[in-house]
């Protein structure tokens, strides 16, 4: 390898080559559940929600965003999408996961519902969602990691 | 290590994630509505009234074609009443008390008064309100005041009157009657 | 750490955020119709038999003077106007009351005569603590209840659906009340009823609590509710709040409509509820109607509550 290689390793390690396994599989396995996520909704949407004041569109923003960013981060198992990706598709999932927790406390435009209700999809969704913020932190985790272990010194085995 | 841009591998994967976004979206069109039923069936679209009740409820539409109409009632189509009526028995009217209705809510809410005396309630507020005994066990007996309207009472009997506004029963108010 | 971003950087950055964008619309676009698909199906259904559909206005306050709204006769004429001009012919129109302000019996005569004019075959109506003020509901009862018994609850079936007119505005102490007479009418109504039955229940003031402070609730609707919590359906509507909201609660859900007179403040959002003086320009997007829909064989109730004009 040539001179200026460890240079760029450091600051911007080139697509495909330096990630690590884990994390790839942690980005595909977050593009999955976002998907999983976006599917309740938009069968919530298909099956009655939509006819809520606001918050039918809000289901309709949640799974179209879920369908793009989830299909850019199963890309994302071969290549590297930018970070904002990733922070996209958390954030997502972190709206809906709020949105669920608001209404079943202080309402979301004048909604509220009780417990897990709809059953299962409530239930299923939350669990995609937490899925997919953990996955995402994981997958940053691992990349921030090794990307520390290759400034503080010569790349070296694992 | 690779120099290039891996073309081949990006242009799989896209590829790969388009069929899949397309399988999700497609699933989600085939959790389709449930088909009507069989138009075999005879569905009532007449409207029935429900189960012990002989006759069915509500008023006739524009385009009723059924021949029974209401019972006429005698409707006397008087205008509103400009003021509400004070009950003033026989004696020497002592200074009235006043009470205001504003805000939803009775100001003062606890007022004490001499029998004898005449509370006026004046209605200050935007929405109608009344001046009514609590649990109809009571004198007070306003009809439905509107803004700007007032009612009367003289209390003659000493006791504790507890009454509320029946369109906004969360708004109490206390008379006490002394000697 | 942070250099500026090469050109290649930033082609790369566009095209992820071009690619997420493009997708993300794309899904919502295909969602998006096929839910406009599913409602021209029912839409479509104009001349099914099948379908039930019927219009529900709320809260007219014939009477009512002041500056929230100088001429609530004209809105609930506009009101009438825009069921007569929806494009099909409702089933029946619902009013669930507080039809006049102060239950003056001209206020009735003429709330009565305005209603004849919808282009239905049926209206039906349920008392507000307005229509009742001091009379325990006798001049409501005259005006429109002459044919129902107890206080002027009643029930009816079309289309397969069961409903279930209640009257919670009468002996009020802080909140709605149905009472046990009401509440043995109901168990003995829909004893016979299979449990697929959908059924629809219509009452002035909220079956549950929405703002309890503001008597916005029916202290023993639960009663009712329980003995229909056999059933797979059932929707819950209801006036009194003159605004939109929508809760579901086990097998129910409660829909609130919006009131043809003049809004009131959101649960809390004000010391009281007291008629809110809107720009007279904005005055008509706080009042409407709502149009429901029914076809055989879907779950649930299709809701549709359109501002006035």
């Amino acid at each position: 390898m040539t001179a200026h290689q460890p240079l760029r390793a450091r600051l911007s390690p080139a697509p495909g080559s330096a990630r690590l396994p884990a994390a790839r599989a942690l980005t595909a396995a977050a593009g999955a559940t976002l998907a999983a996520g976006g599917f309740v909704h938009a069968q919530l949407y298909l099956d009655g929600y939509r006819y809520l004041h606001v918050v039918g569109m809000l289901f309709l923003v949640q799974a179209a965003a879920s369908f793009g960013l989830a299909v850019l981060l199963l890309a994302g198992t071969f290549l590297r999408p930018p970070a904002l990706v990733h922070v996209a598709a958390a954030g997502t999932a972190l709206g809906a996961l709020a949105g669920f927790a608001a209404s079943r406390t202080v309402g979301v435009f004048g909604f509220t519902e009780h417990g897990l209700q709809p059953a299962p999809q409530a239930l299923v969704s939350i669990v995609a969602e937490a899925a997919t913020v953990l996955a995402l932190l994981a997958a940053a985790y691992v990349t921030v990691r090794r990307a520390r272990a290759g400034t503080s010194g010569p790349p070296s085995l694992p | 290590m690779k120099t290039s841009f891996p073309w081949r591998r990006a242009g799989a994967a896209a590829a790969a994630a388009a069929v899949l976004a397309v399988s999700g979206l497609t699933l989600a069109a085939c959790s389709s509505p449930a088909h009507p039923a069989a138009s075999g069936t005879a569905i009532a679209i007449a409207i029935t009234p429900g189960s012990g009740q002989p006759s069915l409820a509500g008023m006739p539409g524009s385009t009723a074609t059924d021949p029974v109409t209401q019972p006429s009632a005698p409707m006397a189509s008087m205008s509103m009443p400009s003021s509400a009526g004070a009950q003033a028995p026989a004696g020497t009217p002592v200074s009235a008390d006043r009470v205001a209705i504003k805000n939803f809510a009775f100001a003062p809410a606890a007022i004490t008064v001499k029998a004898g005396t005449t509370v006026t309630w004046t209605n200050q507020d935007s929405d109608a309100h009344t001046v009514t005994s609590q649990n109809n066990a009571g004198p007070l007996n306003s009809q439905a005041l509107n803004t700007g309207q007032s009612f009367s009472y003289t209390f003659t009997t000493p006791g504790t009157y507890h009454y509320l506004c029946t369109i906004h029963p969360f708004m109490t108010a206390t008379v006490t009657v002394t000697r | 750490m942070t250099n500026p971003m090469t050109r290649r950087q930033f082609a790369r950055h566009t095209g992820w955020f071009g690619a997420a964008v493009v997708l993300s619309v794309a899904g919502g676009e295909v969602v998006s119709h096929i839910a406009d698909t599913r409602d021209s199906i029912t839409a479509a259904a104009t001349a099914d038999t099948n379908t039930l559909r019927f219009v529900q206005v709320s809260d007219s306050h014939i009477g009512f003077t002041g500056p929230a709204n100088t001429d609530v006769t004209a809105s609930f004429t506009q009101a009438v106007d825009q069921v007569n001009s929806l494009g099909f012919r409702p089933d029946f129109v619902l009013h669930t009351g507080d039809l006049t302000h102060l239950s003056a019996p001209g206020q009735f005569d003429q709330v009565k005569q305005m209603m004849s004019g919808l282009r239905t075959d049926r209206v039906f109506t349920v008392p507000g603590e307005h229509d009742s003020v001091d009379d325990h509901g006798r001049a409501y009862r005259r005006a429109f209840a002459q044919a129902t018994g107890g206080d002027g609850w009643y029930s009816f079936d079309t289309h397969g659906v069961h409903f279930i007119a209640l009257v919670n505005t009468l002996s009020l102490e802080k909140l709605g009340h149905l009472g046990t007479e009401q509440i043995d009418f109901v168990r003995r109504d829909v004893a016979g009823l299979s449990s697929d039955t959908p059924i629809v229940v219509f009452s002035h003031i909220p079956l549950f609590a929405m703002y309890p402070q503001w008597g916005w609730s029916t202290d023993d609707a639960l009663q009712v509710l329980n003995l229909l919590k056999r059933f797979s359906s059932v929707t819950a509507l209801n006036g009194h709040v003159h605004q939109l909201f929508s809760r579901v609660e086990g097998n129910v859900t409660f829909h609130s409509a919006t009131t043809t007179a003049y809004p009131l403040p959101g649960p809390g959002r004000a010391p009281a509820p007291t008629p809110q003086v809107l720009p007279a320009r904005q005055l008509h997007t706080a009042l409407g109607i709502r149009t429901v829909t029914y076809r055989q064989g879907t779950t649930a109730l299709a809701i549709t509550d359109q501002e006035l004009a």
